[in-house]
């Protein structure tokens, strides 16, 4: 028997299970993918799914403050910059020594010292000019100088992500729609600023330098790796990807998902309801933002710089147009949006020749991008991927009212009982 | 005991004095139609008692709570719930979970499955059990309606405002609102009934207030209101009271 809406003829709880498959298969299939992946330029692909991870973080985190809760933030890279800052700020200034500099701010800490070095900003030809690489000259290696752990750094940074988030959160509680996108514009462009200008502490344009995320390397499957090598750093950002997907699946099936749709939905009706809603737009900001600098210091680590163009508009809008295509109504997909985009904006660099016209990829790919969003905003309103899963998870639901509709019509008895689309929040 | 007391409520909009020392009292579950030409003021003194807007002067206390100076939130979860005069349900949730919501937010420790039982009853109740997986958008806007309702039993408050229930209602539907009026009345609920139609008003209200220019010109018994000669003058104006 075929299915009334025009679906392959599967039970509907079977239908509804498909996504939960699909999911487990591409999960698989990421987390060998480096394993078995034998084509040429390994390094080079590990490189660019390693930054569709990084992108899929942004993408699902905003889809859950943009999609979900209804705020249309335009400053999410703002706190992936604040993290990654934070992370770059940290390893540089704060270091571990074993004897006093007498040079630096410095405090005892557990038999060492804690070294706050100086800033010297861009202006110094050489970089041996502060205060500890001084005191380094002098004791000419005699001493032991550890830098902080990075996942402390990257610790700091979600932690100052989620205190700017927090802290924007309150700020824009009144502000609905177009007002609040152009006050998270504001911020972004705030941070920016702030980065460029003050260059004694942050180097302004130079940017700063960091230590890769495993600077004494590492082993995995008791392979040993290098500081350098890609598949410690793929596995991280994997790994951090599946940790947030994680954290939105758990938030989106508990109350707090159920209250920030109504909050999307209608504020007022959900607070003539009861519910609380500053504190969950509060909190929604503060965890997503959170999760946005957590990617964006773990970026800096893998990348080993951060410059203040990180916060380039382009960037922001490429992380909405990511969850835009995926469906900013499920994170899911708007991760898979980012994924999938990242990977076509990089195959298409692949210039061509079409009847002796050579086509430069490298400038054109950009407009293949905007015609795909332009596209998708026209006809797929809720994106390419989102009202895929929907298709499946909703599976009989059209199908069941009508069936149970008609029976009330026709007489007692009633249609097939299954199971709810939406399950009660725990 | 029910005990809702409005005292001397002033609400001005720059110079638009919306409210003028509104006084009166619910003890217990009285059903209220709350009458008043546009401009009245029965949309701002719903606006009030929900914690939308606080008033310039006056008080509100429920159940000897005061609860003008708190949120919407905050009323709702102290027992007064109310619905929009434009249907608020929220669109791209499904049906049921335009019913968990408020439930939810009152935080009772209720199991998943008394939950889904309760919202199952009061969609059954209201006719729209069908549609509880449907998005709330693929509703009519009297299912809305209904919806919205329904989500205020899951709310379950003492005092119940209904702004402009029956507003672009089909008359099979207004049946079903009728009988949830009554019935709701009937668990001991109050309600304040804010409509512009009389038949309706007159049908079901055991007292009626009557607003003009902001100013409450007449609280009683239906009969007794309705051949007040400042109501006939302010509200029902050349045409004769209904019969």
């Amino acid at each position: 028997m075929a299915s009334s809406d025009g679906g392959p003829a599967m039970r509907p709880e079977f239908q509804r299970q498909i996504p939960n498959a699909a999911g487990v298969l591409l999960i698989l299939f990421f987390a060998l993918f480096p394993l078995v992946y034998t084509g040429g330029n390994y390094d080079y692909v590990m490189h660019v799914l390693i930054t569709a991870f990084f992108y899929a973080i942004l993408s699902a985190s905003w889809s859950m403050l943009a999609g979900y809760a209804g705020q249309f933030s335009f400053g999410h890279m703002a706190f992936m910059a604040i993290g990654a800052y934070t992370a770059a700020l940290f390893g540089h200034y704060f270091w571990i020594t074993g004897e006093a500099t007498g040079l630096c701010r410095e405090i005892p800490f557990f038999g060492n010292w804690l070294v706050v070095v100086n800033p010297i900003g861009v202006t110094s030809t050489t970089l041996d000019q502060d205060c500890l690489r001084q005191a380094m000259t002098a004791w000419d290696g005699s001493v032991s100088v550890t830098r902080m752990p990075i996942w402390l750094g990257i610790v700091l940074g979600t932690l100052m992500g989620g205190l700017a988030g927090f802290l924007v959160g309150i700020l824009v509680l009144r502000l609905r729609a177009a007002y609040l996108a152009l006050f998270t514009l504001g911020f972004s462009e705030i941070v920016k600023a702030v980065i460029s200008a003050e260059i004694d502490i942050t180097r302004g344009q130079a940017g700063m330098e960091l230590p890769p995320l495993f600077p004494d390397g590492v082993t995995l499957f008791g392979q040993a790796f290098g500081p350098t090598d890609k598949i410690p750093p793929y596995y991280a950002m994997f790994g951090l990807l599946l940790l947030c997907l994680a954290i939105l699946t758990w938030l989106a099936r508990s109350r707090f998902g159920l209250f920030v749709r109504a909050l999307r939905e209608d504020q007022d009706a959900a607070a003539a309801l009861g519910v609380n809603t500053t504190r969950y737009k509060v909190v929604v900001f503060t965890i997503t933002c959170a999760m946005a600098a957590t990617a964006g210091a773990v970026q800096a680590h893998y990348v080993q710089i951060v410059t203040p163009n990180m916060l380039f508009l382009l960037q922001m809008s490429l992380v909405v147009a990511m969850a835009v295509i995926g469906g900013i109504e499920n994170f899911v997909a708007a991760a898979l949006g980012a994924i999938f985009l990242q990977i076509m904006l990089e195959v298409l660099r692949t210039s061509f020749t079409i009847g002796g016209v050579e086509v430069d990829m490298t400038t054109w790919r950009l407009v293949f991008f905007g015609l795909l969003l332009m596209v998708t905003l026209r006809f797929f309103r809720n994106g390419l991927i989102a009202p895929l899963i929907d298709r499946f998870r909703r599976a009989g639901v059209a199908a069941e009212t009508v069936e149970k509709r008609t029976a009330t019509l026709t007489g007692p008895g009633g249609g097939p009982h299954r199971a709810d689309a939406a399950e009660v929040p725990e | 005991m029910i005990h809702l007391q409005v005292n001397r409520l002033e609400k001005r909009f720059g110079g638009n004095h919306a409210l003028k020392g509104v006084t009166f009292e619910v003890k217990g579950p009285e059903l209220i139609g709350v009458l008043g030409p546009n401009g009245a003021g029965k949309t701002t003194m719903t606006n009030i008692l929900d914690g939308a807007i606080t008033p310039s002067s006056g008080t509100v206390y429920l159940n000897e709570h005061r609860i003008d100076q708190l949120q919407p939130y905050q009323v709702a979860r102290a027992g007064l719930g109310r619905t929009f005069q434009v249907t608020r349900s929220f669109r791209r949730m499904t049906v049921l979970e335009n019913l968990y919501v408020p439930a939810l937010a009152l935080g009772h420790a209720q199991g998943k499955a008394a939950l889904r039982a309760q919202a199952m009853e009061v969609l059954e109740f209201l006719t729209i059990d069908h549609l509880r997986n449907e998005y709330a958008r693929a509703l009519s806007g009297g299912q809305q309606k209904l919806l919205e309702l329904g989500r205020l039993l899951m709310l379950d408050p003492d005092v119940i405002v209904l702004d402009e229930p029956f507003a672009g209602v089909h008359p099979k539907l207004m049946e079903v609102i009728y009988a949830y009026i009554r019935r709701v009345n009937a668990a001991g609920k109050a309600i304040l009934l804010i409509s512009h139609q009389m038949d309706a008003i007159f049908a079901l209200s055991q007292r009626l207030l009557v607003l003009n220019f902001g100013e409450l010109i007449a609280d009683g018994p239906p009969d007794v209101v309705k051949n007040d000669p400042a109501v006939i003058e302010a509200y029902l104006g050349a045409e004769e009271p209904a019969k």
